[in-house]
């Protein structure tokens, strides 16, 4: 239809057209409207002109305040950066037991440590530090290169069997790939290892003396005479019921038959000295707790 | 359906449905040793069934009556009920998806059922499954009314809608093998994105010849929203999807650019894609079937027209505020965030001529269900483009942005705009479609209604919760000026809100399914309508003088 | 006051809405209108990215993906693992904290496509090369619970089992050298072989790879299985580089970045 009509209930008059049934009040734009028009293009205006906006060709709008992102947070860094050291400057030049004397720097490293250790260990060490097959516990008592301060320091800045210039090698040879020792050998030292810490004591008294020859010759360089392991190599105690891979057959079987070159990641590029020290006392108190 | 075709027209369909057959065999031989050869055996399969279909009726009875007579209604039937199967279909998947997020094993011990895999066929599937169907469908049927006149050919409807739901078939089904190109909202690879071109070019074209057979002289503001959806998802997905692929037999390619210019041009592409796609032709639809389901005049003819040009303009600078702080340089930053925030206007001023539009006819809202989901769904739209323009602004953005706060957002906009919005409209319409004196039970439109709407205020609630936990956690500072939390820690903290979401998802999937029950069984079971058709009608509309706003 | 203020867009608005009336009678004006309004953003965002030279900072020693690297980044696309990880560490302390040195644009040179992702459901991974052994990522995409009991990440165990498909290989690298990427013909020729040699340490092809991509790639057993090469080395190869292609991020950002 084309006549205009006059919508009584709102009093406007309709632009005339009518589709389908379908028509459409000539209503003013209300003022509101305009003003929020207004607002929104007058603060968009100012905000060009303070900050990078308008590109041009080969260059754009700096803006008169001469913001730049990567500046404002490179400051932020730098600034949070000053304001922590003030109270992280001692973790690197005072020992553990120092720092454990001062409660309040030890309330820093108390927030501060669950979280670096959340975010860069936990995926292999376990939220508790209980490790996973293949990832050590943090809170026995077995430790592969020691629990002191200056030796776990080292292994954080390090890492094993890491690309870091000096990482730790802890190399577990691959006896049955290499040709060292025979199936029916490894067998039988894994008897005999397994026995070491009690787990399996069925085994035949010729069997273990088999096992423990195989073990005098191929093992003690590094395992040490009694099996209890050298923390300068590496190489873990095979007596107690601490496994980073595991006491059971198969998996002792893969152990000396495929070798083991567990790698941690060396933290030193991505970690402060101060963070790992941090770490450090971390696990050292979360492994005293453990181990009362 | 063959009645309303002409013999010419089959051989026509004969014609294209073959040389596509043929292409999707040359596809499936060159690519036998590649997932692109499923692809090709679907199209073989798709096409040469249609083949058959049509050859089947090939010399039934021709149509005797004048046809221009007539609304073509046929494809809009197909394109409705397609929507709904798409609605089931990817909302069931968007349930799954959820669940997967709480409870990770639930799915079965194959490639194709993790979440990276299935998460894409959800998005697709809603957007373009369901969202692009109604899109099509309304779009015929709007455009038939609102311009008095038949659609513009008897195959180029067919070839659109069912061109277009191949490639959405060969989207989803791809997305499960491992086919695509990592763009969001585009990721199908090289072939199935050119056959896109195709299809849409179609459509365009299909679209302006209907109009330019129109006997009304202006073009009503449904259809300027539905021509912007057309024409810029064209310029945005030729753009966008611009690669080179590694060999002919293959799916895999790679895009044109690289870094920053391809995170620009992907987000000016993803954000337009909610722009165009999800709000621009959804808009269509509102301004069709509100004042027609409301029986008011559109409350401001000059509102319309600010708000049109507003979002057609504003929206395609707005996409830098998917890369705040990012390595994108900070003036194009500042430009997506200012425009974001002067793209609020005209989206208000749409969501307000909606709502105006209701008054005088609030009663009928109260019920109605059916004009209830459209009411609802402007509100959303207020909302939504409300919240985005705010997580626009690169203070918020910078908690908002990687968390589920966005999702919470998207879902605002796309469950409790678009879907509600497709869904009134489409009880709005098929009773008129099919005939029918009403749909099947108006009681399962209710239920639907408040199903959909907890749904997504759960939905909703949930994630705005958890984006902002989320968000909250990863950047907390103890007193000592170092990080509170630990990625772990937050991801802990989200578990309850999965859950939430999960059911809520299950709420608005089951109203989907109503939904569909409803329509069908009023197809088969409802009675016939005795009221006149509508037709085509000669417009008596003669200039009327440049209207002075009141 | 505000009446003077809103007069001009009143104004000029009265003046739009009789020229609409006048236009939307034509459908090919409203569709130059539409592309007309549409176009303008698009463009005076993006063509510029291409003509502004600090847009990307410059690293004459930006690396290339090795051809398994790149075959590790298909997968990374294929199982969208971009759905859950952002490679994108933005300019906020939080996130450098967390994370490392915040992304510069020339890390994502050569990404085609980017994958900065936009959600995290798990964390960012665009440092995360070297920050845990092969062996842990090879145990955490076959079975993410059994190293991370919280974890909702899928598992991908199926990895460990297909062999990586490097017939293509020299196709892909073709590819990306038309998109800019500046592989030479060599190693578009050698990118089979290439991917075999760097995860099979101290042979011949391995000494080639070096030769090709330089002395610090990363050549080993990636996946642990020594008998054959599967899509876990690669995805793995890709993982452990992620980061390490430039230097620029380390040494132009304060040191105390974490
Ligand atoms: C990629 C996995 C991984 C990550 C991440 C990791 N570690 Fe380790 N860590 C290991 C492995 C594997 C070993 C044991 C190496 C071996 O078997 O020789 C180890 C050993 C250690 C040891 C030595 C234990 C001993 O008995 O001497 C300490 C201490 C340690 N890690 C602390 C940490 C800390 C602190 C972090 C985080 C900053 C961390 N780890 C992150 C894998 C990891
Ligand atoms: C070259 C030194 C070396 C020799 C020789 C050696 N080991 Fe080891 N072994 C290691 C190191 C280092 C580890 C720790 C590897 C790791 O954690 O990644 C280890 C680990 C093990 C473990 C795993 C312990 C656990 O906690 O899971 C077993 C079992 C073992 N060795 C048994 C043997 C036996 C039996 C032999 C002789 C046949 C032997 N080793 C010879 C260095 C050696
Ligand atoms: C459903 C979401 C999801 C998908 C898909 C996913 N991940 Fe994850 N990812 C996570 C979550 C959550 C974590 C954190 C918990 C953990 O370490 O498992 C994670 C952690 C990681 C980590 C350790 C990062 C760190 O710094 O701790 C890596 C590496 C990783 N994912 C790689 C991948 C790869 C590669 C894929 C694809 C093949 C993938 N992810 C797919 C959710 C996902
Ligand atoms: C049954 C109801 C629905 C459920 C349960 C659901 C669930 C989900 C889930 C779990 C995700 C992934 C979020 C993540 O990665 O963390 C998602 C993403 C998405 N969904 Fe839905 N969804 C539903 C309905 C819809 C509808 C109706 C639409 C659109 C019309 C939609 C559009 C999207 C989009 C666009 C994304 C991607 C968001 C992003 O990348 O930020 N969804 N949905
Ligand atoms: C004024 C209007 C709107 C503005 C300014 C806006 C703004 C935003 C912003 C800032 C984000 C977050 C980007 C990020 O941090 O990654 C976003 C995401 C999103 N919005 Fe909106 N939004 C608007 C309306 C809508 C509507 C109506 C929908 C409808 C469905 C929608 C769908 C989405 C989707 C799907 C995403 C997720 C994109 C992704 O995958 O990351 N938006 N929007
Ligand atoms: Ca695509
Ligand atoms: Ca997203
Ligand atoms: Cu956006």
């Amino acid at each position: 239809m084309s006549v205009k009509e006059r919508d009584p209930l709102t009093g406007h008059e309709t632009t005339g057209h009518e589709w389908d049934g379908i028509t459409e009040l000539n209503t003013r734009v209300p003022r509101a409207v305009w003003f929020f028009v207004a607002v929104t293009h007058i603060w968009a205006l100012v905000y060009w002109v303070l900050m990078p906006s308008w590109p041009l060709v080969t260059t754009y709008w700096k803006g008169l305040l001469g913001y730049d992102q990567a500046i404002v947070v490179e400051e932020q860094v730098a600034k949070a950066y000053r304001d922590i050291e003030v109270w992280r400057a001692p973790l690197g030049e005072l020992s553990a037991t120092e720092i454990r004397e001062i409660p309040e720097l030890m309330a820093h490293v108390e927030r501060t440590a669950p979280t670096l250790f959340g975010d860069n260990c936990a995926a292999c060490h376990g939220t508790d530090l209980s490790g996973a097959p293949g990832y050590p516990s943090l809170i026995d008592e077995a430790w592969l290169w020691g629990n002191d301060t200056d030796t776990i320091l080292e292994t954080l800045r390090v890492g094993i069997n890491a690309p870091h210039p000096d990482t730790r090698f802890a190399q577990m040879l691959a006896f049955g790939e290499t040709d060292i020792l025979s199936v029916p050998e490894i067998r039988t030292v894994v008897d005999y290892v397994q026995s070491l810490s009690g787990l399996d004591p069925d085994v035949p008294a010729e069997r273990l003396e088999q096992g423990q020859a195989i073990f005098a010759d191929n093992c003690t360089s590094c395992h040490g005479d009694n099996a209890r392991g050298i923390q300068d190599l590496g190489a873990p105690n095979l007596t107690d019921d601490a496994w980073v891979y595991g006491g059971d057959d198969a998996t002792m079987f893969k152990t000396i038959h495929d070798g083991r070159q567990g790698w941690m990641p060396a933290w030193e590029d991505r970690l402060t000295e101060a963070d790992r020290m941090m770490l450090t006392l971390y696990i050292q108190d979360r492994a005293a707790e453990a181990q009362p | 359906m063959m009645e309303r075709l002409t013999v010419a027209e089959r051989q026509q369909a004969m014609l294209i449905t073959a040389v596509l057959a043929l292409a999707g065999l040359i596809l499936a031989i060159a690519g036998r040793n590649d997932p692109m050869g499923v692809h090709g055996w679907m199209t073989l399969f798709f096409a040469g069934g249609l083949f058959f279909v049509v050859g089947n009726a090939l010399y039934a009875a021709e149509p005797t009556e004048d046809r221009t007579t007539s609304y073509y209604d046929d494809p809009t039937k197909v394109g409705i009920l397609l929507s709904l199967f798409w609605a089931v279909v990817a909302m069931g998947m968007g349930v799954w998806v959820a669940a997967q997020l709480a409870w990770p094993d639930l799915r079965f011990d194959a490639a194709w059922s993790s979440f990276g895999r299935i998460r894409p066929v959800h998005t697709s599937g809603v957007i373009f499954g369901f969202g692009g169907n109604a899109l099509i469908a309304t779009s015929y049927h709007v455009m038939q009314r609102t311009s008095r006149a038949r659609l513009a050919g008897h195959v180029s409807p067919w070839f659109v809608l069912l061109g277009f739901n191949l490639f959405c078939i060969i989207a989803a089904s791809g997305y499960l093998m491992g086919i695509t190109q990592s763009k969001e909202y585009a990721e199908p690879e090289w072939y199935a994105d050119i056959w896109l071109v195709i299809v849409w070019v179609s459509y365009f074209v299909l679209y302006m010849r209907t109009l330019a057979r129109r006997n009304e002289p202006h073009i009503y503001v449904a259809n300027w929203y539905y021509m912007a959806f057309i024409l810029v998802v064209a310029m945005l997905h030729i753009v966008n999807n611009l690669a080179v692929p590694a060999s002919f037999s293959a799916a895999k390619s790679y895009s044109a650019f690289s870094g920053v210019q391809d995170a620009m041009t992907q987000w000016w592409y993803g954000h337009n894609a909610v722009a165009f796609f999800l709000t621009s032709g959804f808009l269509g639809m509102l301004y069709y079937f509100l004042p027609k389901r409301a029986e008011r005049p559109i409350y401001s003819y000059r509102l319309s027209i600010l708000s049109f040009w507003g979002i057609v303009f504003f929206y395609i600078w707005a996409g830098s505020h998917h890369l705040h702080y990012t390595a994108v340089p900070q003036w194009v930053q500042t430009l997506g965030m200012t425009f974001s925030v002067m793209l609020l206007v005209p989206s208000w001023a749409s969501a307000g001529n909606a709502l105006m539009t209701l008054n005088g006819a609030w009663g009928k809202v109260r019920d109605d269900a059916t004009l209830r989901f459209m009411m609802v769904a402007a509100v959303f739209y207020g909302l939504s483009t409300f919240e985005g323009s705010f997580m626009a602004v690169r203070a918020v953005n910078s908690l908002s942005h990687y968390t589920d706060w966005t999702v919470g957002h998207v879902h605002a906009g796309a469950m409790g705009w678009v879907a509600l919005i497709t869904f009134g409209s489409i009880y709005a319409l098929v009773p008129i479609l099919w005939r029918r004196e009403s749909m099947y039970s108006w009681k399962l439109v209710e239920w639907h209604f408040w199903l959909a709407l907890i749904g997504t205020v759960i939905y909703v609630f949930a994630m705005w919760n958890s984006g902002i936990i989320q968000g909250l956690m990863w950047r907390t500072y103890t007193e000592s000026g170092t990080l509170a939390y630990s990625f772990t820690d937050s991801l802990v903290a989200m578990h309850p809100y999965y859950v939430a979401r999960t059911i809520g998802g299950a709420f608005f999937l089951t109203g989907a399914i109503i939904g569909a029950f409803n329509v069908i069984m009023t197809i088969r079971r409802v009675r016939q309508d005795t009221h006149e058709l509508d037709y085509p009608t000669k417009s008596e509309a003669g200039e009327p003088a440049v209207p002075v706003a009141e | 006051m505000l009446r003077k203020i809103l007069k001009p867009f009143s104004k000029f608005f009265e003046f739009h809405a009789r020229t609409h009336y006048r236009a939307e009678r034509h459908s090919m004006g409203l569709t130059i209108g539409i592309i007309a309004a549409a176009a303008v953003g698009g463009f005076v965002e993006i063509a510029p990215l291409f003509s502004i030279d600090d847009t990307v900072e410059a690293d004459p020693n930006m690396r290339v993906y090795t051809p398994l690297e790149q075959a590790g980044r298909d997968i990374y696309i294929r199982e969208g693992c971009y759905a859950c990880h952002s490679q994108m560490i933005r300019t906020l302390r939080d996130e450098v904290d967390r994370y490392g040195p915040y992304s510069l644009a020339v890390e994502s040179q050569y990404d085609h496509p980017m994958l900065w992702g936009s959600k995290r459901t798990g964390p960012d991974l665009a440092r995360v090369g070297e920050k845990f052994s092969d062996e842990w990522q090879v145990q955490h995409l076959a079975d993410p619970r059994s190293l991370v009991p919280e974890s909702v990440m899928p598992q991908y165990a199926f990895l460990l089992n297909t062999s990586l498909e490097t017939a293509s290989l020299p196709g892909r690298l073709a590819a990306l050298r038309t998109v800019g990427v500046p592989y030479t013909d060599e190693q578009v020729a050698n990118a089979a072989d290439d991917a075999r040699g760097q995860a099979i340490p101290d042979s011949d092809r391995a000494y080639a790879v070096e030769e090709r991509y330089g002395e610090a790639t990363n050549i080993r057993f990636f996946d642990g299985r020594r008998d054959r090469l599967t899509e876990m080395d690669a995805l793995v190869a890709y993982l452990q580089i992620l980061g390490g292609l430039s230097d620029l991020p380390r040494n132009m950002q304060i040191p105390e970045g974490d």
